[in-house]
């Protein structure tokens, strides 16, 4: 009995784990994933469902709350093991975005900030997947001035607060069990800077309106504008301190960087092993096309870049599990991982010919998935400031 | 209720494989696996182990540079311990050698059920459990697809070509296993962080108790004397439907006689 259901690619990657037990939850999450394949997902897209089967599966073993504390119900481990995690899933054709979200954000945010409660509440379900919770920050007039954010809460009279704006781009709300809401909880000071909060706000809870924005991406998880008109939030639901809420998103956000590094990554070795593939099969001369460098070097280049990206990635996964500052490296590694992806695709797109625009060949249709981590969750632009600012020490520009 | 499953460790089936010139044995020099025929055995044990309400399950490989790798993820899945034979003087084993030596770790165990797989996935000779079970002096049933334990017998469903045979023994005894047996779980994070402090005891030859001469090249009966190309398969036929597509495929199996 020979399976190859379920085989590893048979391409050499580096190897960015530092110890047996995280190979060997590489070669099982891979197993398990490939024994999915980029067909279901295929699927579940078409059939405007979830992906509820691998997700459970992945929640079940443990592998959705790898990094999430053991007495919550985590694995205990570190962001290295959760892009570990993540990768595999996305170089299997199944880019999960739900993880870098509901385990990525909000699991650590609630970690770091939320009450015993909160956590014992929220956490083992975020870290089994029977519940999810979706980040809802960016709104059509801030942008990615988290400064200007208008959605307000206002404190009611009996304790608690009003919610009342607008957010969009909040990916998969309509399956999420709350809203991670980020909110304006104070008057502007001179500088027309105001604080903000942070609030864990339950889906069902009466004011909430989604309207689902009509996206390129072919992926499970939808994206919607959130209407917050006159949403009461319960005391118990603000996530720390009042008017801190931008200090402790930051909790968040290396994690979701190194989480979205990993997806893009994943997709590259997806494409770079798709590529190949072909390139080594598909005869049209004498030789397989692989042969003519004109094909192998974009392939190769590829996988150099997809590799540095990787080892950048899990760089910063390092640092950010061994509590050092983790900003840099995380959002290099976004960056890198984004282009390296958009990159990859591209060439197996060209390397597969008139195949590589069917739907069958299962590329084209990864195109704007792929291209997303150019701009979201933090833009190209955006990083290039930050590490011109802060890496270079170039005056502010923004 | 204490089984042993023994567990063979190969090299990756999806990487490329070659041949050590000369012996023209599969060169295992490289990071071994566990062998997904073994996972089926490793997962009915568990499940043996506690519809009995307790008991341990017991790894015993055999396999070159004390590799552990394979027997690893086993333990991720929930076995309690294990055994490595591991020695120089084990290379060129063959079958018969082998099932010298995984005897004489299990008889180390004191097991009530010994399971292996039907075959492994790179030798596939499909003898070795039928010759530890001889060796050990203990009844075996090979094919299992179905495993039960009631009180001091096993119970199996044997697979044949025509369907299958109800088969009960005594206990202790070997059964070896299909695929269809079980659906092996995916270790566990917490499983395979648990892994790490399990015990693996690696044994050599010396240590069983049997001497060099028996066992490895020097004890081989099995001799390659060459290795071929396997023929190449000619193209199949394609059958366009015609609108008579289905008439077509019944006279082609007819004339193969299979219907
Ligand atoms: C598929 C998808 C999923 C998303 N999921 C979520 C989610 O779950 N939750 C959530 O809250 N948000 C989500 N987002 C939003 C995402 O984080 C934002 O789109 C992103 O941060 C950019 O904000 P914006 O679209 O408002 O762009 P803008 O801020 O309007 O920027 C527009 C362009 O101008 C550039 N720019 C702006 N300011 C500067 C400057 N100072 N210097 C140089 N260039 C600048 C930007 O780089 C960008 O190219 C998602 C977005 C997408 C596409
Ligand atoms: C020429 C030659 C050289 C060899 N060199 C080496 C060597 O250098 N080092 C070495 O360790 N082995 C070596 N072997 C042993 C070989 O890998 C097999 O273990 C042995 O021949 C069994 O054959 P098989 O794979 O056909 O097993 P099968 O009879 O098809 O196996 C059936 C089941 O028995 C069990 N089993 C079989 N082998 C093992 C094992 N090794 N450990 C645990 N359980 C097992 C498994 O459950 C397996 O699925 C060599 C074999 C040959 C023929």
């Amino acid at each position: 009995m020979l399976t190859t259901k379920g085989s590893p690619s048979p391409i050499s990657e580096l190897n960015v784990d530092d110890s047996p037990e995280r190979e060997a939850l590489r070669s099982t999450v891979s197993k398990l994933a490939r024994s999915y394949g980029r067909t279901y997902l295929k699927e579940v897209v078409k059939e405007q469902r979830q992906p509820t089967e691998l997700w459970s599966d992945l929640g079940k073993a443990g592998f959705l709350g790898v990094h999430l504390p053991e007495e919550y119900g985590g694995g205990g481990g570190g962001m290295a093991d959760l892009a570990i995690v993540i990768e595999e899933n996305a170089a299997a054709g199944i880019p999960l975005f739900m993880i870098v979200i509901s385990p990525s954000i909000a699991g650590p945010i609630l970690a770091a900030h939320g009450t015993d409660e909160q956590k014992a509440t929220w956490l083992p379900g975020i870290a089994s997947g029977e519940l999810k919770v979706a980040f809802s920050i960016t709104e059509p007039d801030a942008g990615l001035n988290t400064h200007n954010i208008t959605t307000t809460a206002t404190p009611r009279p009996g304790g608690g607060w009003t919610l009342n704006g607008q957010k969009y781009w909040t990916s998969g709300a309509d399956e999420a069990d709350a809203l991670l809401v980020v909110a304006r909880s104070d008057e502007p000071d001179d500088r027309g800077r105001t604080r903000l909060s942070l609030f864990l706000v339950p889906t069902d809870t009466p004011g909430i309106v989604m309207q689902e924005i009509d996206s390129a991406l072919t992926l499970p998880e939808k994206q919607f504008v959130i209407f917050y008109d006159n949403v009461e939030v319960l005391e118990h639901n603000i996530i720390g301190d009042e008017h801190e809420g931008l200090r402790q998103v930051f909790a968040g956000l290396n994690p979701e960087r190194i989480a979205a590094a990993a997806v893009a990554n994943g997709i590259g070795r997806y494409a770079i092993e798709a590529g190949t593939n072909y390139a080594a099969n598909r005869q049209v001369w004498k030789t397989p096309i692989g042969a003519h460098q004109g094909v192998a070097h974009p392939l190769a280049r590829s996988h150099i870049e997809v590799q540095s990206s990787r080892l950048l990635a899990a760089h910063a996964a390092q640092l950010f599990d061994a509590g050092h500052d983790a900003g840099e490296a995380s959002n290099m590694a976004k960056f890198c991982a984004g282009q390296a992806a958009t990159n990859a695709l591209d060439r197996a797109i060209q390397v597969h010919g008139g195949n590589g625009l069917s739907n069958e060949f299962g590329l084209s249709d990864l195109w704007f998935v792929a291209r997303m981590f150019r701009t979201a969750p933090v833009s190209e632009e955006m990083i290039l400031n930050h590490v011109a600012q802060h890496s270079l020490g170039l005056p502010k520009s923004y | 209720m204490n089984i042993v499953v023994c567990v063979k460790q190969i090299p990756d089936p999806a990487a490329p494989q070659s041949l050590e010139a000369g012996s023209h044995t599969l060169d295992r020099s490289g990071k071994l696996i566990l062998d997904d025929s073994d996972a089926y055995g490793v997962e009915m044990a568990l499940q043996l182990a506690e519809q009995a309400g307790g008991g341990e399950v017991t790894l015993v490989s055999m396999a070159p540079n004390g590799e552990t790798a394979g027997l690893r993820t086993a333990l991720a899945m929930g076995a309690a311990k294990a055994i490595l034979v591991s020695d120089d003087a084990l290379k060129g084993s063959d079958a018969l050698g082998t099932a010298k030596v995984l005897a004489a770790a299990i008889g180390r165990v004191g097991a009530d059920l010994i399971i292996a797989a039907t075959e492994s996935s790179d030798g596939y000779t499909g003898t070795t459990p039928v010759q530890v079970a001889e060796l050990l002096g203990l009844p075996s049933i090979t094919f299992a697809k179905s495993v039960a334990i009631d009180g001091g017998t096993v119970k199996v469903d044997r697979q044949t070509e025509a369907g299958y045979d109800e088969v009960t023994s005594p206990l202790p005894a070997v059964v070896t296993v299909t695929a269809g047996v079980v659906e092996p779980r995916y270790p566990s994070f917490k499983g395979i962080m648990a892994a790490k402090s399990k015990p693996i005891e690696t044994l050599s030859v010396a240590d069983l108790g049997l001497d060099g001469g028996q066992v490895g090249a020097a004890g081989g009966r099995q001799v390659i004397t060459s290795v071929d190309e396997a023929e190449a398969r000619n193209a199949g036929e394609i059958v366009v439907d015609e609108g008579d597509g289905a008439q077509r495929i019944v006279t082609f199996l007819e004339n193969l006689k299979v219907i």
